[in-house]
């Protein structure tokens, strides 16, 4: 390592190697006559959040969240409608190109079979990219039989392979080799773990703690299952019908959650006891369209804190005292107007 | 003494076909009426299998089924035509995963329930029509009027999963079998669907076997858990006994991999490699090629099975161990 940098003084403040800005992503929905618009979804509604190098940061939602389409906005695999994504303080469309940002940000999809082109072998698959981008056949190829080594699979026996005749964990391997070919600085996992069976899985997150160690990686890792979330990520995002409710350190959001939702899904996880079963459903009823969500808080129709200020305004995500903490939650705002909450000072 | 609702006596299921494959290998059940045993297993263990023998809804013409299954006194394996018929949904009924693929998409909820019953029960289509409201009340449903004259498509994932449970009850089954009823809905609204069927289980007094790879969900509804793996129990005890002493190295594995209570940065005890093909008939303990703990003759001979109480069975040469580590 250059010396000149390990001298660096750490009193600056480092950007963030990722920083998101008011993301916002509506889908038109076409239908009746002449295919006119007869709604939208408000898929990403005003997201912000910010990653720091070499953390892991877990987001959870239930389904149409918005988590996956956050996901897709982040490597430009959708156009964003408003919003600012920035790598290293560089803004993609000014003076980054989706090229550049997909070289440094790649990304690991649940369905393991379906990301591989059938008709390629495991090396063609994993040297693709790179030869694309101008490695010569030789090098790429060597490159792949590296990356194999490295996710754990012998490249003498699952070189020549095609996507078929290997296991889900296998080819979720081959995956997280290709997102490897451009050595990004993120890999974002989404749902990355989701579809292989319990003993697998287990494997593949020791695999990619072992990557992110030697690699020096930062994950966005995105998932349901809020036990894996809470073992992999440092911090983790609550998203809620497009938005984000709340935002913190994995601990203090486990052992002090603040939004209700946070409350009700870490409630709704089934009980590791046989003495204490759930006796209550934290929820009633599915998460709702995001099609036409609730005014105000989205949240508010379900929620058993509800009042007046949470159907008219939308509280915004306020930084809590303890570090890093933020939450979208009229209750937790001082002066918000909601009898939970405390007085401004 | 009660009699056991379903008795499965060293049962084994083969497939043929391009390839032979032996799905089930020797499973014995015994199950009392209103008991909840949930098996436990990973994707090809079996555990599906087993319960679509419990309603013989295997292709007939290429398996080829072993041993004795009996379901409230009857030989369920030479059931044939009008008494195989009764069987399915009188007697033992099914909820899957897909709700969408088990319920009919041209006919309203409330036509389907009914004529499910008219057919069971030879009654009236009013009386069909009247039991069908009744059933999508107790499961639940909000503004069950309404919903009797929807369509699978009109509804929600949670609450056509609703309406699959009521269809699944409406004849009164003595024994529901559950395929991993909630593994695609979301998180909170699994729970609900979890609380309902213990409810409704309570409701109807009916035993239920519920399939699984999910333990906190085994926990969260069942007595009893057979934890299966390439085709065999090889553990089965209470839910205490399964998760506060496993003894078999795979169920602890299960349990590791849970990640409940996992410390953050350390690594996980993941079981090495896959599960096997099952293309022979095992001769040796099937675990044994991805054990930690294995020891020799694991690989050469089949594993001692130890009985301790009725229903507590393991199946490992360490079982018998006292203190195992």
């Amino acid at each position: 390592m250059n010396p000149a940098f390990a001298t660096a003084p750490d009193s600056l403040p480092r950007p963030p190697l990722l920083s998101v800005n008011g993301l916002r992503k509506h889908f038109p929905l076409k239908g009746g006559l002449f295919g006119r618009t007869t709604g939208v979804v408000r898929a990403v509604d005003g997201v912000s959040f910010d990653v720091a190098e070499g953390e892991t940061l877990g987001i959870v939602g239930e389904s149409g969240c918005g988590k996956s389409t956050t996901a897709r906005l982040l490597v430009d695999l959708i156009t964003p409608d408003d919003g600012q994504i920035l790598l290293e303080s560089r803004r993609l469309g000014v003076d980054l190109d989706v090229r550049e940002l997909r070289r440094h940000v790649q990304m690991v999809f649940q369905d393991s079979y379906a990301s591989l082109n059938p008709r390629l072998t495991m090396e063609d698959a994993i040297a693709f990219g790179p030869r694309v981008n101008g490695m010569p056949a030789a090098k790429a190829t060597a490159l792949a039989h590296e990356l194999l080594a490295k996710v754990g699979l012998e490249p003498r026996r699952f070189a020549g392979r095609y996507p078929h005749e290997l296991s889900g964990g296998q080819r979720q391997r081959v995956n997280i080799a290709r997102a490897l070919a451009f050595s990004p600085k993120i890999v974002i996992l989404d749902e990355a773990v989701s579809a292989l069976d319990k003993s697998v899985e287990a494997q593949v997150l020791n695999l990619l703690a072992d990557l992110k160690k030697e690699l020096g990686l930062t994950y966005i890792f995105i998932s349901h299952d809020l036990n894996v979330v809470r073992y992999i990520s440092d911090r983790v995002m609550v998203m809620y019908l497009g938005e984000v409710a709340e935002i913190g350190p994995v601990e203090t959001l486990y052992a002090k959650p603040t939004h209700p939702y946070t409350r009700a899904l870490l409630a709704a996880m089934p009980s590791m006891d046989p003495d204490r079963r759930t006796e209550e459903a934290p929820l009633s009823g599915d998460p709702p369209n995001p099609i036409n969500p609730p005014s105000g808080c989205r949240f508010h129709p379900r929620c058993k804190a509800a009042e007046s200020v949470c159907s008219t305004g939308s509280p915004g995500l306020f930084v809590l005292p303890s570090e890093r903490h933020l939450v979208a939650c009229h209750a937790a705002i001082p002066g918000s107007g909601h009898s939970l909450a405390e007085m401004p000072a | 003494m009660t009699t056991p609702l379903v008795e499965m006596k060293d049962v084994t299921v083969r497939f043929h076909g391009a390839r032979t494959v032996h799905a089930v290998n020797g499973v014995n059940l015994t199950l009392m009426p209103g008991e909840t045993l949930s098996i436990l297993g990973e994707s090809g263990s079996g555990k599906s299998v087993t319960l679509k023998t419990l309603l013989r809804l295997l292709p007939e013409n290429r398996t080829q089924i072993g041993g004795e299954v009996r379901v409230a006194g009857a030989d369920v394996l030479s059931l044939d035509g009008r008494a195989l018929a009764n069987h399915r949904g009188g007697v033992v009924s099914m909820i899957f995963q897909d709700p969408m693929l088990a319920l009919d998409p041209v006919y309203t909820i409330g036509d389907q329930i009914a004529e499910a019953v008219m057919r069971h029960e030879g009654i009236s289509r009013q009386a069909g029509l009247a039991r069908a409201l009744d059933m999508l009340t107790r499961v639940r449903i909000p503004s069950p009027e309404r919903r009797m004259k929807a369509y699978p498509h009109e509804m929600s994932g949670g609450m056509r999963q609703r309406a699959m449970i009521a269809l699944a009850l409406a004849c009164r089954p003595k024994l529901l079998l559950a395929d991993e009823p909630t593994t695609a809905l979301d998180a909170t609204v699994q729970i609900q669907i979890l609380l309902l069927l213990r409810e409704l289980q309570r409701e109807f007094g009916m035993a239920m076997i519920f399939v699984t790879h999910d333990i906190g969900v085994a926990v969260e509804v069942s007595d009893r858990i057979a934890v299966m793996y390439a085709g065999e129990f090889v553990e089965t005890g209470t839910v205490r006994q399964i998760i506060r002493e496993p003894r078999h190295p795979y169920t602890k594995g299960l349990l590791a991999a849970n990640l409940h209570g996992a410390v953050k940065g350390e690594r996980l005890d993941a079981i090495p490699g896959a599960p096997p093909a099952l293309e022979t008939k095992p001769t040796a303990c099937s675990f044994a090629p991805r054990c930690l703990v294995r020891q020799d003759g694991c690989e050469t001979g089949r594993p001692p099975v130890a009985n301790f109480d009725p229903g507590r069975m393991v199946r490992c040469v360490h079982a018998v161990e006292p203190a195992m580590a």
